[in-house]
């Protein structure tokens, strides 16, 4: 088998600021969003952001099972991330590992705080991540996906959630990731906000930067979200658009 | 910030100031209205709430709904009515003879029921006391999204008078989104699970009844005018 050897390009980021991918240091990559593919979820999305390509279905409320896990004054809310094996450059071995488990908990928490849980006691709501191809900043792309369809779903929610990575690559601060930076960066600040009012629900850190480089990742991935914010919102209006343009072209 | 019937989400300001929140409408800290769910605007006498395009079935003390049993333990009857929350039906104690007999249900038996109780945190309660309610014979069981069901009914129930005019006069629509038909030929099924395809897809769109009107008449089952 041949083996995959992954080279570390020579500069990751030139002194003018272009990156291996071509894209300036605030550019996000390409991102295509569509709401509601899978007909037997109760809510889902499917999003394409850079080389990812990640699923999220949500079903629930419905009954908890196993049943002693119910909380009798709000749903609970379990999330479970999965990268298929056929999702990497080499086989990914399928199954539940450290680093899956962890970002389930990570999706799961970025998530929590936009969901009206207490509306519906006694239920469970389960979110559903499988990435089908991976290419960095899986989990905020995840993220993005799974609030949109919990939106589908019709699930009450103060909002929604958008996320972002930041990284650092040298001194320049860098938007949105990619695999290059992602791997031979020098830090990586995934981060999720609560749009409408921007409040912060995930906020991770690998790698060091100063006081004054995290700020500016900060604000930098706050003013990125906001794109990808049209984008979600665009997404999750464009079936009803599409239905009732239809129905006013037929009405001619 | 909204006009009646904007297509909303999660989130977006609808008002600030002297407005009334109605149904999937918070307020948050600063005093914004904000809608919980994708839906439609819905602003009346100083009121604003959001007619939710999506979401599963919640039950309400009052709602009538059509349900399957699904378990028979001893005296009490769960009933599936389509919702996170499995209906319960206990037989009032008591009860001889013919009143009785009405809770001898069996397993994948439909019955109409009234939500009698439920506060969201133990099993809400239905009752088949009640002219009408109970089970349903024949006939046969669509489901569809439970926020459709009034674009089913219509405004001063015009929809269903609309369909019960057209289709037949045996048609049950619970609130759960579970409707009943009992259809004359197999071509009234099929047309009526037609029609409830298209006001699940355009249920956002108004003139809804013309379309389905159009439906029907371009089916050519109109001639069999159900009306008494």
């Amino acid at each position: 088998m041949p083996l995959i050897v992954e080279e570390k390009p020579e500069v990751l980021i030139t002194d003018e600021g272009i990156r291996t991918d071509g894209r300036g240091p605030l550019d996000i990559r390409p991102i295509k969003i569509q709401v509601g593919i899978l007909s037997r979820a109760d809510g889902s999305a499917y999003i394409e952001w850079g080389g990812n390509r990640i699923l999220a279905a949500v079903f629930g409320p419905r009954e908890v099972h196993p049943k002693h896990m119910a909380l009798p004054d709000r749903a609970i809310l379990r999330c479970r991330y999965n990268m298929a094996p056929f999702s990497t450059p080499e086989r990914k071995r399928p199954g539940p590992d450290r680093r899956s488990i962890e970002l389930s908990k990570v999706i799961r928490e970025a998530l929590l705080p936009a969901v009206f849980v207490e509306k519906y006691p006694g239920t469970a709501i389960d979110i559903f991540v499988e990435i089908l191809r991976s290419d960095a900043g899986t989990r905020v792309a995840g993220v993005t996906a799974a609030s949109l369809a919990l939106a589908n779903a019709g699930i009450e929610m103060r909002g929604l959630v958008t996320a972002i990575a930041v990284g650092r690559v040298g001194d320049w601060i860098v938007v949105d990731p990619n695999h290059d930076e992602d791997q031979w960066g020098d830090a990586d600040v995934p981060m999720a906000f609560l749009m409408e009012e921007k409040l912060v629900t995930l906020l991770q850190l690998d790698g060091p930067l100063t006081e004054e480089q995290f700020d500016k990742a900060l604000e930098l991935g706050s003013k990125a979200a906001d794109l990808v914010y049209e984008l979600q919102k665009e997404a999750l209006r464009r079936p009803y658009e599409v239905v009732r343009l239809e129905i006013l072209k037929g009405g001619e | 910030m909204v006009a009646n019937r904007d297509l909303v989400l999660p989130g977006q300001a609808l008002a600030i100031g002297p407005v009334k929140p109605g149904d999937y409408v918070y307020v948050d800290k600063k005093g914004v209205l904000r809608s919980t769910k994708v839906g439609l605007a819905d602003i009346r006498d100083g009121e604003i709430r959001v007619v939710p395009l999506a979401g599963g079935y919640i039950p309400r003390e009052g709602d009538l709904v059509i349900g399957t049993v699904s378990k028979v333990a001893g005296n009490t009857i769960l009933v599936n009515i389509n919702s996170a929350y499995m209906g319960i039906i206990i037989p009032p104690r008591g009860l001889r003879g013919p009143s009785r007999a009405k809770y001898n249900l069996s397993l994948g038996d439909v019955v109409l029921a009234k939500v009698k109780a439920f506060n969201g945190a133990s099993t809400p309660l239905l009752s088949i006391e009640g002219e009408g309610l109970g089970k349903l014979r024949g006939g046969r069981i669509y489901v569809i999204n439970p926020t459709r069901v009034p674009r089913v009914i219509g405004k001063r129930q015009s929809m269903l008078m609309l369909l019960r005019d057209k289709l037949g006069p045996d048609i049950i629509v619970g609130q759960n989104g579970v409707i009943w038909f009992n259809p004359k030929t197999l071509r009234h099924a099929l047309l009526f699970e037609k029609i409830l395809q298209k006001i699940e897809r355009e249920a956002h769109v108004s003139g809804l009844s013309d379309r389905v009107l159009q439906l029907i008449e371009s089916s050519g089952l109109d001639e069999g005018s159900g009306s008494v």
